[in-house]
């Protein structure tokens, strides 16, 4: 890419010789088209082109982000970030750039989505709803990142990604659903638009049930939240390092059915193949058979730790916030939604979770509601809607030995409370699930 | 800069576009943490980029960039018109824009010290020194942030305003955790996630966080040892930032027009309320009286015009109880026929502009916080926010609080940990029988409320003073 190629070059003559350095630069276009009330209301379109600059010498780090624009020119840029060092207290957890030999090199030329294909994706997501007051948005992103260090590290990657999701409302019901993929040919918004009709006619007329301790089903999406929250706050290195991570490595710390693997080398992933400081990325065991295999590493987390760099360093959020697994599969398993619902004699299917937060963070103790399709299942048929619930459960209790009945036998992208794109994941049979309020409070 | 958004405007109204309006913003960040004595993260960040809408038929088109050469500008303009033009595939009924004056006009925060000026040197042993300070008392892990904004915003509109704003924003905090026995226990200062006003540098010397730390570092051990807070109906006194997040969540997001009107009903949710109840809906006791009013000098969500040439103003949401009011924007106040509020803002000139809450506050009572804790017989006063959690309408939610002390015949007597407290928004706020007075009432600021799609971050204030609300269900545990 052009931009690229000539600020580098022009930057790399400002680099005095004394100075490791790490320059990248993320060029996005995304796009989002947004409908509510059944029409398209929002739609929005954004060019980025993103410098981040680290410099470390003498034992101090300094890290400046600024837009192509905002730079007036990299002699400037350089200059500021070494008067800025000047400054700096000592870094003690530098962990140093990356190796010349991570270099990885992915970048390719590819199409923007234009504005009529999400709208038509829209349309057919919509007329799926027939009546029903439809909301929702689809989006396409195509984003380049390029990394180049003083190591020699030259390392960039293209990454495309295009989602649907929506709900239909009627008087008293709502149901949703979600797909992501890597192109947007590959979504199915007629598919995802059947499921969430289907869900907010089926939960129509809820009826209330008393809190407590029930056998559940979650559907994709509730079941995402639960892997994002364990994702972010326990299998990130750096919750380990603070003390507030749940995670036990290689004990037997959850149900032997749950199976969690990052796969960043399959391309029907979303994202990058390389993490934020340029290395690629290689798939890797997580949860095997029930045991965590490792945290989600950056170089500093790895370094601390005295354990192997997984390159888990985020894009967009702050070094310091540690390492977080974006290419997270749970392995899916053999058991149909029918064959769950038959085996249960008194449970509830919840399709989505919602405002989930961590109570806490050792125990992952956390709060949040159902919304968007839930049901009561008796004698193991569904039974009736049912309205708002709320629950405060360890998400590492309900994932626990023994508690984890059966895996769906279809896994899909799911959103999640932390976004899209990161998940692919089946639907979950749990023993037990803990309700504590209903919707009187 | 005014000249370059009008050509990126007449290219938006050349090609069709009823409306347009574009910003152009120069958005300057820093960013500092520390833990246990050391720093953590310093970051500074600026970016430069012109965002630009055109109302087409039923729908919006905005496209935003960096690049703001005069080809740039003109493409902007027509790209922004191309994409609302594109929605007319799933299209409504055409969307009406409510009228403001037309102004031409410039304001800047009133502050003493530009943080920007200030030595980095200063501004990092700050949060070294009382990191440092904590972990020596005993922290397992002391931290502390500091973040500043400093915002310059250029906006014209096809209608012919011309507004520059130079927004500056300060605001930080520190805490201290300790870890026990399979449990963690936390204390912040001045709330959870730091404090955040409008305001330079003399914002952070006002918090003293010299003076806090010892608090900060004794009180998180002494949870851990403390008994669990307990379980029941009983009366509940809230410390004003926990009130704040209180106010933000089952009131500032439920008045949101937006909201009511469905258009965020696929991700933020919608509300409880209903338009034809305004003036009629009794939302809470004769002691509520909330506004929103973006023209407090030092509040975090102050300023002079929205990001749709709106003057800022004070709106009444709530009086003696009976909803008033709503959060508007040109658009969402066109449909629902009140006047517009300018309460739309946008994240970053990369974002659509979109209803924000202001400074949405609860205006104060006449009792002390003495007086409420003294005429308690039973209850639990619970301070600093720990965890928030609320349904899609904004009528069911639980909190839970960093520490809680119980409270018997008008005495502290037992501070209690992990304390929770559940309800439902209209009876909450009804139960409201005690409001703490003018002096302890305090401008409370939300840096991080997330909303739209893309997701955008708001700044939001909420001043507030502690309250007492009777027969809450406290002590919700898994």
């Amino acid at each position: 890419m052009i931009i690229w190629r000539e600020f580098l070059d022009d930057l790399q003559k400002n680099i005095p010789s004394n100075v490791e350095c790490e320059l990248k630069m993320m060029h996005s276009k995304s796009a989002l088209t947004r409908f509510a009330n059944s029409q398209i209301h929002q739609n929005v379109d954004e060019e980025s082109a993103d410098i981040y600059l680290t410099i470390h010498k003498d034992g101090k780090t300094i890290s400046r982000t600024k837009n192509i624009t905002a730079v007036k020119n990299s002699k400037e840029f350089m200059k500021e970030a070494l008067e800025s060092l000047e400054e700096s207290p000592k870094d003690t957890t530098w962990a140093g750039l990356t190796s010349k030999t991570d270099t990885y090199e992915g970048f390719q030329e590819t199409q923007e989505v234009n504005p009529d294909e999400r709208a038509n994706l829209v349309k057919d997501f919509v007329k799926e709803g027939r009546d029903m007051n439809a909301a929702g948005y689809c989006s396409t992103y195509l984003n380049n990142f390029f990394v180049w260090n003083t190591n020699g590290l030259n390392s960039s990657d293209t990454s495309s990604s295009a989602f649907i999701d929506g709900i239909f409302r009627t008087d008293t019901s709502a149901g949703s659903s979600h797909r992501g993929a890597v192109d947007i040919k590959d979504l199915d918004a007629s598919q995802t638009g059947k499921e969430a009709a289907k869900l907010a006619v089926d939960s129509q007329n809820p009826v209330d049930i008393d809190p407590g301790k029930y056998e559940v089903i979650l559907g994709h999406e509730a079941v995402s939240t639960i892997l994002v929250f364990l994702s972010v706050y326990g299998l990130n290195a750096k919750s380990k390092i603070d003390g507030m991570s749940p995670i036990l490595l290689n004990e037997n710390q959850f149900d032997e059915k749950i199976n969690l693997i990052d796969t960043p080398e399959d391309d029907k992933s979303i994202g990058f193949k390389i993490d934020a400081s340029g290395a690629k990325k290689y798939n890797l065991d997580v949860i095997k058979n029930g045991v965590p295999k490792t945290y989600f590493h950056t170089r500093r987390t790895s370094k601390e730790l005295n354990m192997e760099n997984t390159q888990h360093e985020a894009f967009g959020v702050d070094e310091y916030f540690g390492g977080i697994g974006t290419n997270l599969n749970l392995s899916q398993g053999d058991t149909s939604q029918e064959d769950m619902i038959s085996s249960i004699k008194n449970g509830i299917y919840i399709n989505e979770f919602w405002y989930c937060r961590v109570l806490d963070p050792i125990t992952q103790v956390v709060t949040g509601l159902n919304r968007n399709g839930s049901f009561l299942i008796e004698d193991g048929k569904i039974t009736k809607p049912i309205g708002r619930l709320r629950f405060t459960q360890s998400f590492i209790t309900s994932l626990g030995q023994g508690n984890v009945i059966s895996v769906g036998d279809t896994a899909r992208y799911a959103d999640s409370e932390f976004g899209e794109g990161m998940l692919k994941v089946p639907k979950l049979h749990l023993r037990e699930f803990n309700f504590t309020g209903g919707v009187s409070g | 800069m005014f000249d370059l958004l009008k050509i990126a405007i007449d290219s938006a109204t050349s090609s069709g576009a009823k409306y347009s309006d574009a910003r152009i913003l120069i958005s300057k960040s820093r960013s500092i943490a520390a833990k246990n004595g050391e720093v953590e993260n310093f970051n500074e960040s600026e970016k430069i980029g012109l965002g630009i809408r055109a109302l087409v038929g039923s729908s919006w088109g905005f496209y935003s960039t960096y690049d703001l050469s005069t080809e740039s500008l003109i493409l902007s303009g027509k790209k922004a018109f191309d994409i609302a033009k594109a929605s007319a595939v799933v299209s409504g009924n055409e969307t009406p824009f409510a009228d403001v004056p037309v102004v031409k006009d410039e304001y800047t925060t009133p502050h003493d010290e530009n943080p920007f000026k200030v030595s980095t040197t200063e501004q990092i042993d700050l949060l070294v020194n009382s990191t440092e300070q904590m972990k020596k008392l005993g922290s397992s892990r002391s931290s502390g942030r500091l973040d500043f904004w400093d915002t310059e915003k250029w906006f014209c509109s096809s209608q012919g305003h011309e507004i520059f704003q130079n927004i500056i924003e300060s605001g930080g905090g520190i805490s201290s955790l300790s870890v026990g026995d399979g449990e963690t226990q936390i204390r912040s200062y001045p709330q959870s996630f730091g404090e955040y006003r409008t305001g330079g540098w003399e914002v952070i010397k006002s918090f003293e966080f010299e003076n806090h730390t010892q608090r900060l570092a004794e009180e998180s051990q002494r949870l851990l040892v403390a008994p669990q807070c307990p379980e029941g109906s009983m009366d509940l006194i809230l410390e004003g930032s926990q009130l704040a997040l209180q106010i933000h969540e089952s009131v500032g997001h439920a008045i949101e027009l937006d909201r009511i009107l469905g258009w965020e009903a696929a991700y933020a949710g919608t509300s409880h309320l209903e338009l034809g109840n305004l003036n009629k809906h009794k939302y809470g006791s004769e002691l509520m009286n909330i506004v929103a009013d973006a023209t407090l000098p030092g509040a975090l969500a102050t300023f002079k015009y929205d990001d749709e040439g709106t003057p800022a103003q004070r709106v009444d949401i709530v009086k003696e109880g009976i909803w008033t009011g709503v959060l508007s924007g040109r658009d969402s106040a066109a449909i629902a026929g009140v006047k517009p509020g300018g309460m739309v803002r946008a994240d970053g000139f990369s974002r659509l502009p979109m209803v924000r809450m202001t400074n949405v506050g609860l205006l104060p009572g006449e009792s002390s916080l003495e007086e409420i804790i003294e005429s308690t017989e039973n209850g639990i006063y619970m301070e600093t926010n720990r965890s928030w959690s609320i349904d899609d309408l904004r009528l069911n939610f639980q909190f839970g609080c960093e520490a809680g002390w119980v409270v018997k015949n008008g005495k502290i007597i037992d501070m209690v940990k992990n304390p929770t407290y559940t309800g439902i928004t209209p009876e909450f706020w009804g139960n409201m029988d005690m409001l703490a007075n003018e002096d302890e009432w305090v401008f409370w600021g939300t840096p991080n409320c997330g909303k739209g799609q893309p997701s955008q971050i708001g700044h939001t204030g909420h001043p507030a003073s502690p309250a007492r609300f009777k027969n809450t269900r406290i002590g919700v545990r898994g």
